[in-house]
């Protein structure tokens, strides 16, 4: 062919005219969907909310006391076990009945005083309390003790101190490390900053990989992509537009769910730039897609589909740092988090909006999604066309 | 109720779903892996935390107080930082996670018996590795504090150090941590695991394979026959529920072997009551089949009903415990947590019937709704 | 069951009164009235969207309905319990080609499934599916899965599943759509036997009008309602008129001459139909002559008209056709690419393998600008195939073949770029409007935005759409959809074009509309036309035809051609009525008549010496007691080709 640049340019415009005319097709189709659209709506909104009413903090646990000594330090132990972490769930006579309460999960914590125990403290005689922690569940068991050691090594603490006769304005003169702790970007620990924000992420991630596969196979399983393939269209010509369609509905309801959800009754604040942070998205959206393309070209009908796509997205959530800190991860896992999208997904959408930071800090983050998307991508385009091409 | 034509429909389903490969695979590949990749990838042990130094004053007090950071498994020391300044680019960006600032003169003062403040700041981002990390904390100061302190009144009393150091930690604390001794997460999540698993796979399987039969038009047969309601739910279903209690013994063996969480409860028991939650989890599958018409649309509605309920509000990794009264509430509505309970309770407390008989309650009127519910609202002349 | 003694036999089996079946809004039958006795196959006809099949569903007790009445085998139908208590008397077979059946169970399996939900004990099963399965010649599939059966198998095993049971009454909604004619006729043939041996009673639908005629009584269904009803002869004398065949010059002048005068005038092939309504034949041919007059026009013919004729005449009594007819559009300007001329398609020795099987074998034909080109065969002859290789889907594994002038080896997107493709399901959008769709996919074809609305008002008109560009694919009748599909492929103004079974379950009113069009674009926008169909009627249009089997053309010309080389080979044509009609067949085939052969009620054999087959058969019949109604010569339909030829291929398949 002689490509002079007038026809090079109708080429190009032949090219993009086709792309728009498909995604003008795909967003046709997708507002038809009325379920689908009520889904999708379900997703970004209340489920970002319901998220932002969970957490996984130590709230309100019941403590149940055995308490041998009924005195007046003992009774002020047992007041140091308060709201918001603790609730005294009442005295039982003996420990068997404790045993019994956690056995049936009615109480998380059985304390034990021992008898003599504000004679052994006045005494200057160490004495141990017995803290009985239900952890089958590690967080709360987790929490639960380390909570309770705290309380009762202050209460130690204060008890050496009093008997010291070191008093609040003296302590100054007492050699001792004074924790002052700050916790940045999130400073009252607020869950409701947290968990919004990795379900929104998480959705998108949902999203992006089962919008491009249902559309793709339904176009399969009704036979229209046969039309389409006997039409001059190119087999990226067919893909393409699916994930941009899909990618701007996402963007939309990233943006609802931003700032109606998440920024109007969160009030999770949105320190970096908007513009990066649904730039990112867009390229995580658009990457992941091509996850689902391929899922397509797997999958015969939607059947397969389905369960393909939990397959793929079930590991991919759960070694993104969404549902639990990568600090919390096994070693090799650690190491893989980086190949997840979502990981590098997650560490930029929580940089950009709580902790401001820019691209002159995220930069890597991005260039590891660029990456894996570019690979993720293409091997879905190069699946679709080995099979349709 | 006919069993022969029960028998002939589930043998038919079960053929179906036999010979799509695929499918067939999958059915049985997707709990195991996700249960592989989740029991080893999800813990709540928190470990490693990188974190920055900004040691303002080098002496032999702030390295040895220094070590007891860098040497514990909780933390991992990323190198030291100048000033205070060059630790917001590294929190932003996730190099790590906390900084401790040793003010000037820190030696100094706690030689001359003065109180100093040393400096943490955290990322705050993960609320569960904030409050960890908090701990971690004030457990290394604590410690620091009675050794500091229990020389100060060896000093000031002239008691020997030993009876000091007794003096500075008057109370001590046994910890007892019940079911789970070295709280290992690996064992309750592979426990919890199956809830997780059996919550989300046999919805799919159901609401597919019944949509599926509506979608192509081979559901006018059972229609146009004599096969009663029941029949038919009873017969299309078995083989779904049939395969979801395979991969529950699976996933049983899965914790119990591979994961080495230890089983105390009756077997027995535990069976039972894992089958009642599948056939639970399969009537949510029917009623979602129910309601659409289309594979896309079950799917979609499936994701809605199963997914995230079953990691928000199961106990999963969020402590149903710690809720808020609304989400508690939610909580409550999903079989999820019940079985949870009965998870946990039979894994790891050993306990039984005796103490779950109200979980196992709470799933049969929970099945028994849905069945019923999906049995009025199947019909074999419907409007359209 | 004291109850069942009480009905008496003589009572319909069915009877509907004033029934009415909405959905939401939409009216779907509204106040239908007929009743069917025992042992009758009764017939619905009528165009797509009428009701009938909202209508069979409520008789099977598988759809509920707000009005009217029904009867069921003595039982009143009024609830769902009421509905399950005659389920058991009954079949039903659901709309689509085998799709009540299980794809992945064998053809076994899905017998014993169906005889297993319905209580049949195993040693009738077993007996009851010999025979079934012998009868339709599937005993040698047994293991087949069912998704690997040809469209016509499929059907017969629907068949077998849905009598498996012994019902009383059977209810078949469109069982032939798709079906070749050998199976269809194989179709007919197992169900007529069936029914006379056990006394069923069967309300069965079609598209097909030579169907019609095998009906005891039938209805006409338009819009919900029950138009007319009786048996055929009765309704065909209730439109009078006469059917005047001619061949004028030029055919294009000439018809629309007619067109102006006549609501049922057509081109089929090189000859013009026209019915003339109310009129004798002497009438009929002095009103078209009045009409013609000053053009060359010779064959002249004044027949009886056929059913469909007269459906079509009742039909537009209704709904009076072609308001946009008259706003003729055409798919060129003057200003437009030039027209070609000489071969747009051209398949030389094209292949293709699957796996170990040959799906096309070495298949070679030409199609010139203009010329309408019809590729017949049963399903998977391999017609799919070739057509996906010569469009540029599926590589051929050897041979050549040019499209449009491009060269199919190395120029598929050129190839893409000229042609206009309408696939065998329909593949536009059904969540899309019309205009949407049209509009994707002229911009896909890449005609430029100045001249978008130019180009789809243009199609619009010529397909007949202007009605309906607004409205939801999903909501339009079948029909008007293949005239959408074809709309979207001729949107860029394509020289070439390729249609998959376009017309497969269109009503006769929606066939004679897609068919005007594709003449116009032949005749007088000289397109070329390759075509794939399952009604012969539909093939007479053809300019030239193909017949493939196993994947290879066993005969290749134009119809008369075809129809004179099989008066060469194997004689005339005799067309016979006789009652009773099963036992006169049966003898006939018993006295070496291979070839004989339903067609409607009436049996087709071929002979070569007329005089003395006649009087063979007329002593026969004297032998054995039968009645011989009517004994004729007739010029041989392209069903009879068919017929026979592929007949003759498997049997030589069968003796190699």
């Amino acid at each position: 062919m002689n490509g002079g640049p007038a026809e090079n340019r109708v080429r190009l415009y032949l090219w993009w005219s086709r792309l728009a005319a498909m995604t003008a097709k795909e967003l046709i189709q997708f507002g038809r969907d009325t379920l689908l659209l009520i889904a999708i709506a379900y997703l970004f909104v209340f489920d970002t909310y319901m998220a932002g009413n969970v957490g996984m903090q130590l709230n309100h646990a019941v403590v149940v006391v055995h308490d041998a000594d009924h005195s007046a330090a003992s009774r002020e132990l047992v007041y140091r076990f308060r709201p918001p972490y603790f609730k005294l769930g009442g005295e039982v006579l003996d420990n068997r009945a404790g045993q019994r309460l956690l056995d049936s999960g009615q109480a998380l914590v059985a304390l034990d005083i021992p008898p003599h125990f504000e004679r052994d403290i006045l005494q200057g005689k160490p004495t141990d309390v017995q803290v009985q922690v239900d952890a089958s569940n590690t967080v709360l068991g987790f929490l639960a003790s380390s909570y309770a050691a705290q309380i009762i090594g202050q209460y130690g603490f204060d008890q050496t101190l009093a008997r010291l006769g070191v008093t609040e304005r003296s302590m100054q003169n007492v050699p001792m490390i004074r924790d002052e702790h700050r916790v940045w970007y999130n400073p009252n620990q607020n869950d409701a900053w947290f968990m919004p924000i990795a379900e929104l992420l998480t959705v998108i991630t949902i999203m992006a990989i089962m919008l491009p596969a249902a559309a793709a196979v339904r176009e399969k399983e009704r036979g229209t992509i046969e039309q389409l393939l006997v039409s001059p269209l190119t087999p990226i010509q067919i893909l393409l537009p699916k994930v941009i369609a899909m990618t701007l509905v996402i963007l939309l309801g990233t943006a609802v769910s931003l700032f109606f959800v998440l920024h109007g009754m969160f009030d999770v604040p949105m320190k970096g730039s908007l513009v990066l942070f649904f730039a990112v998205t867009a390229l995580y959206t658009f990457t992941t897609a091509g996850l689902g393309l391929y899922i397509a070209t797997i999958a015969r009908n939607l059947a397969q589909a389905a369960m393909l796509a939990i397959l793929v997205l079930m590991p991919m959530i759960f070694l993104s740092g969404a549902w639990t800190p990568p600090e919390a991860m096994p070693a090799g896992m650690r190491e893989a988090m980086v190949l997840s999208p979502l990981y590098h997904f997650i560490e930029m959408g929580y940089g950009i909006l709580l902790k401001g930071a820019g691209l002159d800090v995220l930069w890597d983050s991005l260039l590891g999604l660029a990456l894996l998307g570019m690979v993720i991508f293409g091997f879905g385009v190069w699946r679709f066309k080995r099979q349709f091409g | 109720m006919i069993v022969r034509r029960i028998v002939a429909l589930a043998y038919k389903e079960w053929r179906e779903i036999l010979r799509d490969r695929l499918f067939f695979t999958l059915a049985f590949v997707v709990p195991a892996a996700l249960m592989l990749v989740f029991g080893y990838g999800l813990t709540l042990d928190v470990e490693r935390i990188p974190f920055a130094v900004v040691d303002q004053d080098k002496s032999a007090m702030s390295r040895d107080y220094l070590h007891r950071y860098i040497d514990s498994r909780y933390f991992d020391y990323k190198g030291d930082v100048a000033s205070e300044r060059e630790i917001e680019p590294l929190l932003a960006d996730s190099r790590i996670r906390l900084a401790i600032v040793i003010p000037p003169r820190f030696q100094e003062s706690l030689m001359s018996g003065r109180a100093v403040a040393v400096q943490t700041l955290i990322d705050g981002t993960f609320p569960f590795r904030t409050a960890s990390s908090k701990g971690y904390v004030v457990a290394i100061n604590a410690a620091f504090n009675s050794e500091l302190l229990g020389s100060y009144i060896s000093r000031r009393l002239g008691v020997s150090e030993e009876t000091a150091q007794a003096m500075a930690q008057p109370v001590g604390v046994q910890l007892r941590y019940l079911y789970n001794q070295e709280v290992k997460s690996v064992w309750s999540i592979a426990a919890v695991l199956m809830m997780f698993v059996l919550m989300i796979t046999p919805p799919f399987l159901t609401a597919l394979g019944v949509v599926r039969e509506k979608e192509n038009g081979s559901i006018y047969n059972i229609y146009a026959s004599t096969v009663t309601r029941g029949e038919f739910l009873i017969g299309k279903l078995t083989p779904y529920a049939a395969i979801s209690v395979i991969n529950f013994l699976v996933l049983w063996l899965m914790a119990t072997q591979l994961f080495g969480a230890p089983f105390k409860g009756d077997p027995l028991f535990f069976f039972l009551a894992s089958v009642i939650y599948v056939t639970c989890t399969t009537g949510i599958g029917l009623l979602v089949s129910l309601f659409v018409r289309t594979q896309v649309a079950a799917m979609m509605l499936t994701v809605i009903v199963t997914i995230v309920p079953s990691v928000l509000y199961s106990g999963l990794l969020v402590p149903i415990a710690s809720m808020a009264p609304g989400a508690k509430f939610e909580a409550h509505l999903f079989p999820a947590m019940y079985y949870t309970d009965i998870v946990l309770g039979s894994f790891l407390k050993g306990v039984g019937l005796e103490q779950l008989w109200g979980k196992v309650l709470a799933l049969l009127i929970y099945a028994v709704v849905l069945w019923t519910a999906s049995f009025l609202m199947f019909h074999k002349r419907p409007k359209s | 069951m004291g109850q069942a003694a009480l009905v008496d036999n003589d009572a319909p089996v069915v009877r509907v009164q004033a029934l009415v079946k909405r959905y939401r809004k939409q009216m779907a039958v509204d106040g239908a009235s007929f009743s069917i006795g025992r042992g009758e196959i009764y017939g619905l006809i009528g165009p797509d969207g009428a009701g009938k099949s909202s209508l069979m569903k409520a008789i099977a007790g598988v759809l509920s309905f707000e009005g009217g009445m029904l009867h069921v085998l003595g039982e009143k139908i009024d609830s769902e319990a009421a509905a399950e208590r005659v389920k058991g008397r009954l079949g039903f077979m659901p709309q689509g080609l085998g799709l009540n059946l299980y794809p992945e169970l064998s053809v076994e399996e899905n017998v014993d499934f169906f005889a297993q939900l319905r209580d049949v004990p195993p040693e009738e099963l077993a007996r009851r599916k010999h025979k079934l399965l012998a009868m339709t010649r599937l005993g040698n599939f047994r293991d087949r899965p069912m998704k690997h059966l040809s469209g016509g198998m499929k059907q017969k095993l629907g068949l077998v599943c849905t009598l498996i049971h012994e019902p009383e009454l059977i209810i078949l909604d469109e069982p032939t759509t798709g079906v070749d004619p050998v199976s269809r006729r194989d179709f007919w043939m197992i169900l007529t036997q069936l029914l006379r041996e056990r006394d069923v009673t069967a309300l069965v639908s079609t598209a097909y009008m030579d169907e019609a005629a095998r009906f005891h009584r039938l209805s006409l269904m338009f819009d919900g309602r029950v138009l007319i009803e009786g048996e055929p002869d009765v309704i065909l004398r209730e439109v009078p008129g006469t059917l005047v065949e001619l061949v004028a010059e030029s055919q294009v002048e000439a018809l629309l001459r007619l067109e102006t005068r006549f609501p049922q005038a057509e081109a089929v092939g090189p000859k013009l139909r026209v019915f003339v309504p109310g009129a004798v034949p002497q009438v009929a041919r002095a009103q078209v002559e009045a009409q013609l007059e000053g053009l060359m026009v010779n064959e002249m013919q004044a027949v009886a008209p056929e059913l469909e004729d007269a459906f079509i005449a009742l039909l537009q009594r209704r709904q009076p056709a072609g308001q946009d007819d008259a706003q003729k559009s055409r798919l060129w300007l003057d200003g437009d690419p030039p027209k070609g001329d000489g071969d747009a398609i051209a398949a030389r020795e094209l292949s293709r393998d699957f796996d170990h099987f040959r799906a096309v074998d070495r298949v070679s034909f030409e199609v010139r600008q203009g010329e309408i080109f019809g590729l017949l065969g049963a399903n998977g002859a391999g017609k799919t195939t070739a057509i996906k290789m010569l469009t540029g889907i599926l590589p051929p594994t050897g041979g050549a073949g040019t499209v449009a002038g491009a060269d199919m080896r190395h120029a598929s997107q050129a190839i893409k770029e000229r042609i206009g493709y309408v696939s065998q399901a329909f593949s536009l959008y059904q969540d899309m409007t019309v205009t949407e769709n049209l509009r994707l996919f002229a911009r896909i074809y890449g005609v430029p935005n100045s001249r978008l609305a130019e180009r789809i008002g243009r199609v619009v008109a010529l397909a007949g759409l202007s009605g309906v560009t607004t409205q939801l694919v999903s909501k339009l009748p079948m029909g008007i959809r293949q005239r959408l599909a074809l709309a979207g492929a001729l949107v860029h103004g394509p020289r070439v074009l390729f249609l998959d079974e376009p017309t497969s379950g269109v009503d006769p009113i929606g066939r004679r509309r897609f068919w005007e069009i594709l003449v116009h674009l032949a005749r007088v926008e000289q397109v070329a036309i390759l075509i794939t169909t399952h009604y012969m009627n539909e093939a007479e249009h053809c300019d030239h035809l193909a017949l493939m089997h196993a994947g290879r053309v066993i005969a290749d010309d134009t119809p008369a051609a075809l129809k004179a080389a099989l008066q060469q080979e194997a004689g005339q044509v005799l067309d016979i009525a006789a009652e009773p009609v099963l036992p006169a067949l049966e003898a006939l085939e018993q006295a070496g008549f291979a070839d004989a052969a339903m067609f409607g009620k009436r049996i087709h054999l071929l002979a070569r010496d007329i005089t003395a087959a006649e009087a063979r058969i007329r002593t026969l019949f004297a032998e054995r007691g039968i009645q011989l109604l009517d004994i004729a010569l007739r010029t041989p339909t392209l069903e009879d080709v068919f017929v026979y030829r592929i007949l003759q291929q498997e049997q030589q398949e069968a003796s190699a």
